[in-house]
């Protein structure tokens, strides 16, 4: 099976971007921010059933970045400056660990619109996978690290399992930190354990299917060792993977091929993307195809609303005839 | 300049609200007016009823210019007034670092608002066809600075590395399609050539025009430098700073901050003729007294200089994100304790951290005053 879907926060339009500078300015209510907010979600959903997407996300268009929901509705966090978001021009607010981290309510459940989301198609959520959460965050109160990793992979959980509940079947966990070491001059795999453990404690008694996805980083780095966690698909940013070094391995697992490139805003060729998977499914496939989904490498949301509407139309394409291939 | 502890501004400083809306067209409140004159008296700048005549009439032609040569005046003023040795007219001229080349540059096209953080956005572009040399965009400027001022002049400029990083790059992505396969490395040969290309085409041509108008120092800013930490792309960055400033007979420094300096330290030398760095360090430290270990906002200075890096550094004393004006003493501690570091006060160019637009004019007086009575004790103190 061939699908596809969105990995993270969509781009605001130009009327909800305009709409939320008025608020910060003081020209409009809080109530009417929030009626654009929905109108947008409308949309933001809408584009990807027309776009004919086989999960559909609410957009995330509230999200600040991808900790903020949960740096400000779990105890324990504050909300800290302004860092650099990877090699990006955008930047998240690092959350202070101030004391034992503890929740109370359901996060990410909170922040949907679930009467907006289609009844006849699948829904997938996303939540920031702990590695990548703790890895960012400012770590004031656990003596260790790892011990406050498996704690947040325990709310992780909860969140899985309660999104399940609400009917979501597909939970994306996205773990950028996992592959970003710039300045490392040989990729430190010996995190790779306690990953496995922590993804472990995030899924286990889980029943949605489940990817790690991702990005900024050479994915052909935490292999083979990746093959081995525990979920559904892996998600792999083609954008900064080495072509060759990945091909190199037998996949026994799902994947998630970041095709497009969320970082560009040129829209890419149908041809040249159509190409490129096939080559890659090919090689990491010896024996038989498991689940392939195709998607862009990161949040759309590094381009302007129409350029992301485009990207999601071409993505859906190429889907289509990658299915037709490998019938 | 022979000098011990010059003082030099960075760059922008805000736009006063009777130059911001006099350029839309707007009407002007009887008080903004009065601000404007109430700045004018104070900078002692000639024909003041001149401009309120222009501030108090309607939209015309000629206005808008009218109003940047009036703004310039003013920034230089303030800065002189303040008693910096080295001054600009604080970007009065540019609506951004980044927009106000791009805008006049032929091959690029504004794709709209993209997120910066929470309810932030940025304009941002893409290049979509070989960068070509339009008009120039700092020259008028700098003509003018220079006629109004008789102090040493530094033309701040926005680096080619920043230009390119903050721009989409679809003309150069859509022509290595096809000739490279992998997507990380097109990616990566994209970026180059968009960067050389705009080198040559754009950057280096208003460098020489700046010069033969007679420039004698140019400050290339670069916040972008450190984005991305790999060696390859801190390579790339040496090479383009190498490549803009090869050949010209002119001094030329770097301005970055808010950036990763243990990565920045580790190139700076191979910064060819790069004769200053002007760094933020004020933002990282201590309001406390002292010139010793209570510095604790300066430890990167060692990294720089752990790194051989020989020539001046524009130091950070004033921090640009507060209103905490800064007494004369602690600004007289940060130089000192950075002249005992580095083992020689010669290399010191006292500075705030970054441009002051984020600061009024008030605040902003305040803080560059003291930073000037701050070096002159620190002078006195090594006498």
């Amino acid at each position: 099976m061939i699908g596809c879907y969105v990995t993270g926060v969509l781009p605001r339009s130009s009327k909800l971007i305009e709409q939320t500078r008025a608020y910060e300015r003081g020209k409009i209510s809080e109530k009417e921010l929030e009626e654009t907010f929905e109108k947008a979600t409308e949309s933001a959903i809408k584009a990807q059933i027309s776009a004919g997407l086989s999960y559909v996300t609410d957009g995330m268009l509230k999200w600040q970045d991808l900790f903020r929901p949960f740096t400000e509705n779990l105890n324990g966090i504050a909300v800290g400056s302004l860092t650099r978001w990877f090699n990006n021009n955008t930047f998240y607010r690092k959350p202070i660990i101030t004391d034992y981290v503890k929740r109370e309510k359901d996060v990410v459940n909170n922040m949907m619109q679930l009467e907006k989301l289609p009844k006849n198609l699948p829904w997938k959520a996303i939540l920031p996978a702990p590695y990548t959460f703790v890895s960012l965050s400012e770590n004031q109160y656990y003596k260790d690290e790892a011990e406050f990793m498996i704690e947040f992979a325990e709310i992780i959980n909860k969140e899985i399992k309660s999104l399940a509940a609400t009917g979501f079947s597909y939970i994306q966990l996205s773990d950028p930190a996992l592959l970003y070491e710039p300045l490392t001059p040989k990729f430190k795999k010996d995190k790779l354990t306690l990953v496995n453990d922590v993804l472990e404690t995030a899924v286990k008694g889980t029943t949605t299917k489940t990817c790690l996805q991702t990005f900024f980083g050479d994915f052909s780095n935490i292999l083979p060792e990746a093959l081995d966690f525990p979920v559904d698909h892996l998600g792999i940013d083609l954008y900064k993977t080495d072509f060759e070094k990945l091909k190199e391995y037998n996949f026994e697992k799902g994947v998630a091929l970041g095709l497009i490139d969320s970082r560009s805003s040129l829209v890419e060729k149908q041809d040249e993307l159509v190409a490129a998977a096939e080559q890659i499914i090919k090689s990491i496939y010896r024996s038989r195809i498991e689940e392939v989904f195709i998607c862009p490498n990161c949040d759309l949301d590094f381009l302007p609303w129409e350029r992301a509407e485009e990207k999601m139309k071409v993505l859906s394409s190429v889907t289509k005839r990658l299915r037709e291939e490998f019938s | 300049m022979n000098k011990m502890f010059p003082t030099q501004e960075v760059g922008s400083l805000a736009k006063p609200r009777w130059r911001i809306k006099g350029y839309r067209g707007k009407p002007l409140s009887n008080e903004e007016i009065a601000e404007a004159v109430n700045w004018g008296r104070k900078l002692r700048i000639e024909n003041l009823e001149e401009l309120v005549k222009l501030l108090s009439r309607g939209d015309s032609a000629g206005r808008k210019s009218d109003l940047l040569e009036w703004s310039a005046k003013y920034a230089i003023r303030f800065f002189e007034t303040a008693g910096l040795d080295i001054v600009f007219d604080g970007e009065q001229w540019r609506s951004e670092m980044y927009e106000h080349v791009i805008r006049k540059t032929a091959g690029f096209k504004f794709l709209g608002y993209v997120k910066s953080f929470d309810y932030r956005y940025f304009n941002k572009a893409a290049c979509i066809d070989r960068p070509k040399y339009a008009k120039s965009f700092y020259l008028d400027e700098f003509l003018f600075t220079k006629e109004n001022t008789k102090k040493e002049i530094k033309v701040p400029f926005t680096g080619a590395y920043t230009l390119v990083d903050w721009t989409f790059n679809e003309y150069y992505e859509k022509k290595f399609s096809g000739k490279i396969r992998d997507f990380k490395r097109r990616k990566f040969e994209a970026k180059r050539e968009f960067l050389f290309d705009l080198i040559k085409e754009v950057i280096r041509p208003e460098i020489s025009k700046l010069i033969d108008a007679g420039a004698k120092w140019i400050q290339i800013d670069e916040p972008a430098a450190t984005t991305n930490p790999t060696d390859e792309e801190m390579k790339l960055f040496v090479e383009s700073f190498n490549e803009t400033v090869k050949g010209f007979s002119c001094a030329f420094s770097l301005h970055n901050c808010y950036s990763n300096y243990e990565v920045l330290a580790r190139h700076a030398c191979e910064l060819r003729d790069c004769s200053q760095l002007s760094l933020e360090f004020a933002n990282r430290d201590s309001s406390q007294l002292g010139t010793g270990n209570v510095r604790t906002g300066y430890k990167a200075i060692k990294l720089f200089e752990e790194h051989s890096f020989q020539g001046n550094y524009g130091l950070g004393v004033v921090d640009v994100h507060t209103n905490f004006v800064e007494p004369p003493e602690l600004v007289r501690d940060r130089i000192l304790h950075v002249a005992k570091t580095i083992g020689s006060p010669s290399r010191i160019c006292v500075s705030p951290d970054c441009g002051l637009r984020t600061r009024t004019w008030e605040i902003s007086f305040r803080k560059l005053r003291n930073m000037v009575l701050g070096a002159e004790l620190a002078r006195k103190a090594l006498e």
